[in-house]
């Protein structure tokens, strides 16, 4: 160990006559300054980029941030930084916050699927001994919900319930039983309405359809949300050289997340409300409480607890968070409302039950001509984030692949049920397996490799989509032959005895939403930071979002600390009040690390120009050769000459105080001009390629997931401990859809498991072993490179248990979940066709490659050359959608072809063809039924 | 129920004493004769770190040792357990020092959203107190009964892994994170390295 070695003859240090200290001639500075650890180390060059010097490689060229990166933390892997806290059980999340004098809330429930509330007589409630206060509907007509578009909810019902379940009035009491037992006082005089459970009903015209929009409503139907999108040249779609043709159901799941919902409202003696509740969007949430409570939104407080689990399934503002405000209002008292896990199924928010249509074709060159998808989805009773579902359905589908044409029916219906909305991989992830095993059918009709398939039709980096996506890193080619060497594939694909297969999924998402969900105030950025440095040295970071387990936190922690080149143990980051926190949209579209650490970046940025401009002060050198490095900024040239940390800072205090700085981020204008160009637009997207090994029990039906190798483009692994946590944990979520999770609803609509006993999540024994395969696409626009890795790595691991399935027993099933009942009734149906006896006697599919299979091969290897070259910005050539058709990128595509389309509304003549949910274009809106009247 | 007097459907008797140790301290409470322990540890001892996610033995979130082994606090009568040593997630720490299973779930990625997070360490703990050297199946099988939503277990299982071997003495354990660090460097650190491309 080296000692701590002065320069040669300083022993005090000479400044020259014009200020500036002689190189050589000083002492160094204390070392330490700040931190637990007083020593300092050198820089870690292993986590420095080699464009700026370092080690790290940088396959993907230069990036924008590499000048901020000091090696300090990111890419490193580490703990959660709250997870002290968790370990310990001193998070507190909903249900922990128990505030002196609280009353109990609950809440009272519809029995009835659809009915209108003809009276509520609440005089028994009220006179029960222990009942402080009591509200149902009419106390707080204002409607809300979460997209502005499509205000349908009430804090609770005004005149109608919409599904078992659906709130009704709600009670405080001095404790749970007195509670739960005025519930069972109000008396309610009901008359009961005709229900609707199937979608494909709700197409149809209704005496009473479950929303009306007035001039908006579409006929008398219960459909919420219709659309239609068609691009490019739908003449390629006759004559395919082959084809695939999968219809789907796919039943409701469950985000499943451990933490029941609960809230604590209080109204302090100033009269402001302090609402605590595990919330993803603590912002939205905000807003509605203005709205519903009518209150001005700086009378609220909205806290934010630890969120016990959230995966899309607290992104709304929730009516029982309305119901603890009134409660509390009418009382002067705390309230605090925790659901049972029953509650938890009744206000779902959970994936929609989704029929899905996926016709695809090919040409003689391998290449995708088409994609048409047909998207009904069930919304149930309320709108939640139903009209960006709607969209994403079908837009998240146009990459990663090239496309000849690309054609879109979407509806979604409201039914008796209780609401769907969004869910990890929101809206993407059923049509994505729909589409990936329909690929995976064509690869065997042409006798290719379904990899190399993929591998030739890929979007190159920098380029767009058919529908107008701005792709700008890209990371499927290197995730797919990552999977495939990982999996040792070409040994394995097609040639595993029977009840063994392989299966391939990808994976394609966005990282963050390029439009914000409420616009105003106009140009409002969608993530701002603060960070505020005191004389103490320690670094406190003021931010809004929502960590909801994912280590949001973490991320912004560690991209200060990487800026400032300070241990992340002395970055505080305080995110749970929004009366401290500057306003962030939340945790939802995976747009936090790509937004949030963007934005802290861009404060870290200003703090650390703030101490290079007191450093530059103290020593004489200008900023741009100054270095800073683990609590010390010295010379470039000569690492002697020095300040540590602490000088600078306080030197940069003088007369000041605090040092203070801000950062927002807005995302770049991006996208096409047809009605719904924005849904699905995003800053980044995220990459992956998953492969699957399954065993299938022929006999039972039970399939096993063995193994999954999962590559995800993250662009820049900022903690690869928590990628990794994300990628896993995708997986199992994504397995429990496909092989055991399912919301059954019975004959009579009822909901049958509401219960983490019979709502199946895979239990240990049930999880393969995941190699998760982390790759760098570096994004140029992402926080030192990174994306998403929240949602993405949810989605191939559907279609590859899928693929794997059929590989195993040559049988094509297109019911989600493959729980064993499905995949027996599919083999019993195969065998009869078949006419085989025994189902030990199925064959296993092989394949005998065709002569396509080495044009693909030969295009997947030039494309790679062309890929490296666009992701490094040494081909800067514009790339959009069609160029593999042998379209002028340059030239509007329109022009080059005669049937070109870009189209937000079917033709008369397309009418007679569309799909299921295409049939709701067959219906008028209300004010052109009146223009025909 | 129009014109008859309201009769009570949910008993509220009173409460009555009720005593345990818990995490080493001796309590006493009031609490009904048909309250569940994860109520009494909740409500009335402010143990808050034992979490609710069900109540129907399906979670695994309530988790505490009883005398030693694991058990379901949702599915216990606090009755049943008058008298009985219970450990919950705070009584695996000494205080704010942490447990090596702590740690370890920390370091490995074992807890994310972290509220299935306390059920895990108490299972987990109870495994390790038994057997120190588990294989990956007999971790498996001693937290099959805890639902985990976000990690996938795979990260759960390597910090039970990592967590036994600090128990088995092979690998050191954590300093708790508040005691002073002894200076590596007692003649002050290296001189640090020069940026790459300058000579010195």
């Amino acid at each position: 160990m080296g000692s701590y070695k002065q320069q040669p003859g300083a022993s005090s240090a000479e400044i020259r006559k014009d200020g500036k200290r002689v190189a050589g001639k000083q002492s160094f500075p204390p070392p330490g300054s700040g931190g637990s650890d007083p020593s300092m180390r050198p820089r870690d060059l292993d986590f420095i980029p080699e464009t700026v010097g370092g080690r790290e490689p940088k396959p993907a060229g230069d990036h924008i941030h590499d000048r901020a990166r000091t090696g300090t933390s990111v890419g490193k892997a580490m703990p959660l930084v709250d997870s002290n806290a968790k370990v310990t059980g001193q998070a507190w999340y909903g249900d922990d916050v128990r505030l002196p004098g609280e009353l109990i809330g609950k809440i009272l429930r519809s029995p009835h699927h659809y009915a209108r509330i003809k009276s509520i007589d609440t005089s028994k409630v009220e006179a029960l001994p222990g009942v402080v206060a009591v509200a149902t509907g009419q106390d707080a007509p204002n409607r809300f919900g979460v997209l502005p578009v499509t205000k349908d909810e009430h804090a609770m019902a005004v005149e109608k319930v919409r599904h078992v379940g659906d709130l009704v009035a709600c009670v405080a009491a001095v404790d749970e039983a007195t509670a739960i037992e005025a519930l069972s006082l109000f008396e309610i005089e009901w008359e009961v309405l005709e229900p609707v459970f199937d979608p494909k009903e709700g197409l149809e015209d209704h005496d009473e359809p479950i929303h009306w929009r007035g001039k908006y409503h579409l006929a008398r139907t219960n459909v919420q949300k219709r659309v239609f999108q068609e691009f490019g040249d739908r003449s390629l779609v006759n004559n395919p050289h082959a084809a695939s043709h999968g219809s789907w159901t796919m039943l409701g799941v469950h985000h499943g997340f451990t933490e029941p919902h609960a809230v604590v409202a209080h109204w302090d003696p100033n009269g402001r409300l302090q609402l605590y509740t595990p919330q993803q969007v603590p912002h939205y949430t905000h807003r509605a409480l203005s709205t519903v409570l009518d209150v001005p939104m700086h009378q609220i407080n909205v806290i934010r607890t630890f969120v016990g689990g959230g995966f899309g399934g607290k992104s709304d503002p929730f009516p029982h968070e309305m119901c603890a405000a009134l409660l509390a209002r009418s009382s002067g008292k705390p309230v605090r409302i925790t659901f049972d896990r029953e509650e938890v199924y009744w206000i779902n928010r959970g994936r929609h039950p989704s029929h899905i249509d996926v016709k695809m074709t090919a040409d003689e060159e391998g290449r995708i001509s088409s994609f048409d998808i047909d998207a009904l989805i069930d919304g149930g009773g309320f709108a939640s984030f139903g009209h960006v579902t709607s969209y994403y359905n079908g837009v998240l589908a146009t990459a990663p692949y090239e496309l000849g044409s690309f054609h879109y029916t979407g509806a979604r219906v409201w039914t008796n049920k209780p609401a769907s909305g969004a869910m990890r991989g929101h809206g993407a992830v059923n049509t994505r397996c729909a589409v990936e095993v329909g690929l995976d059918e064509m690869a065997e009709s042409m006798q290719v490799d379904p990899i190399d398939l993929r591998l030739a039709n890929l979007l190159p980096p920098h380029s767009r989509t058919i529908s107008g996506f701005r792709i700008t890193s890209n990371g499927m080619r290197e995730a797919l032959e990552r999977v495939r060497e990982g999996s040792n594939w070409d040994e394995k694909f097609r040639q595993l005895p029977l009840g063994k297969g392989i299966g391939i999924g990808c994976g394609f998402f966005i990282s963050g939403s390029g439009l914000p969900i409420h616009w105003d105030p106009k140009n409002f950025p969608h993530a701002t930071v603060h960070i505020q440095v005191d004389m103490d040295g320690g670094v406190t970071v003021h931010t809004g979002a929502a960590d909801i387990g994912q280590g949001s936190t973490t991320a912004v922690a560690q991209v200060v600390s990487e800026v400032l080149a300070l241990p992340v143990e002395m970055i505080h980051v305080r995110s749970h009040e929004s009366d401290t926190s500057p306003v962030d949209l939340g945790s939802y579209s995976s747009r936090v690390t790509f937004m949030n650490a963007n934005a802290a970046i861009r404060a870290a940025i200003e703090i650390r120009d703030q101490l290079l401009n007191a450093a530059w002060q103290m020593l004489g050198y200008h900023p741009n050769v100054l270095v800073l490095n683990d609590r010390r900024i010295y010379y470039k040239h000569d690492p002697s000459i020095g300040v540590s940390y602490l000088e600078a800072l306080h030197k940069a205090q003088e007369d000041k105080g605090a040092l203070i700085a801000r950062g927002a981020y807005r995302s770049p204008p991006m996208g096409g001009v047809h009605k719904g160009a924005a849904a699905g637009l995003a800053p980044a997207y995220s990459f992956s390629a998953y492969v699957a090994e399954v065993d299938v029990d022929v006999e039972t039906g039970l399939v096993s997931c063995t193994n999954v190798w999962a590559a995800h483009d993250c662009g820049k692994a900022l903690n690869p401990l928590a990628v990794k946590g994300q990628i896993i944990g995708s997986c199992h979520m994504g397995l429990g859809q496909v092989l055991t999770e399912k919301m059954v609803y019975g004959r009579t609509g009822h909901l049958q498991n509401a219960n983490l006993l019979e709502y199946k999540i895979p239990s240990v024994h049930e999880m393969p072993h995941v190699e998760a395969i982390i790759v760098e696409s570096s994004d140029p626009e992402g926080p030192f490179g990174a994306k998403e890795a929240g949602e993405g790595p949810l989605l191939p691991i559907l279609p590859a248990v899928v693929n794997a399935v059929y590989d195993a027993i040559g049988i094509r099933l297109r019911d989600l979940p493959l729980t064993p009942d499905v995949v027996y009734n599919g083999i019993e149906k195969h065998l009869k066709k078949t006419g085989l006896e025994d189902p030990l006697d199925l064959p296993s599919p092989r394949l005998q490659h065709g002569t396509l299979q080495a044009t693909l091969k030969a295009r997947g290897e030039s494309h790679r050359e062309r890929d490296r070259l666009r992701q490094r910005s040494e081909d800067t050539s514009a790339y959009v959608n069609g160029v593999l058709f042998g379209f002028d990128p340059d030239r509007p595509l329109a022009d080059q072809v005669e049937g070109w389309r870009e189209a937000d509304e079917p033709l008369p003549e397309q009418l007679a063809e569309l799909g299921f949910a295409g049939r709701a274009w067959l219906k008028k809106e209300q004010r052109h039924m009146e223009d025909d009247a | 129920m129009v014109g008859k007097e309201h009769v009570s459907m949910i008993p509220t008797p009173k409460g009555q004493p009720w005593s345990a140790k818990v995490n080493g301290t001796p309590v006493e409470v009031l609490a009904p004769s048909n309250a569940v322990l994860l109520d009494v540890l909740r409500d009335k001892v402010g143990t808050l770190g034992v979490k609710r996610g069900c109540d129907l033995g399906t979670c695994g979130c309530c988790t505490v040792m009883i005398n030693g082994v694991p058990k379901l606090s949702c599915l216990t009568l606090a009755g049943q357990v008058e008298g009985a040593e219970i450990i919950t997630v705070e009584g695996l720490s000494n205080g704010a020092h942490l447990a090596p299973i702590q740690t370890c779930f920390a370091t490995h990625g074992g807890s994310q959203c972290g509220f299935c997070t306390p059920g895990f360490l108490v299972a987990s703990q109870a495994l390790l107190n038994e057997n120190d050297s588990p294989s990956r199946d007999e971790i498996a099988t001693a937290i099959e009964g805890n639902l985990c939503r976000c990690t996938g277990y795979q990260q759960i299982i390597d910090a039970i892994e990592a967590a036994a071997a600090i128990h088995r003495g092979e690998v050191e354990g954590a300093e708790p994170a508040s005691s002073p660090h002894p200076d590596p460097h007692p003649s002050g650190p290296e001189e640090p390295t020069m940026p790459p491309g300058h000579a010195k």
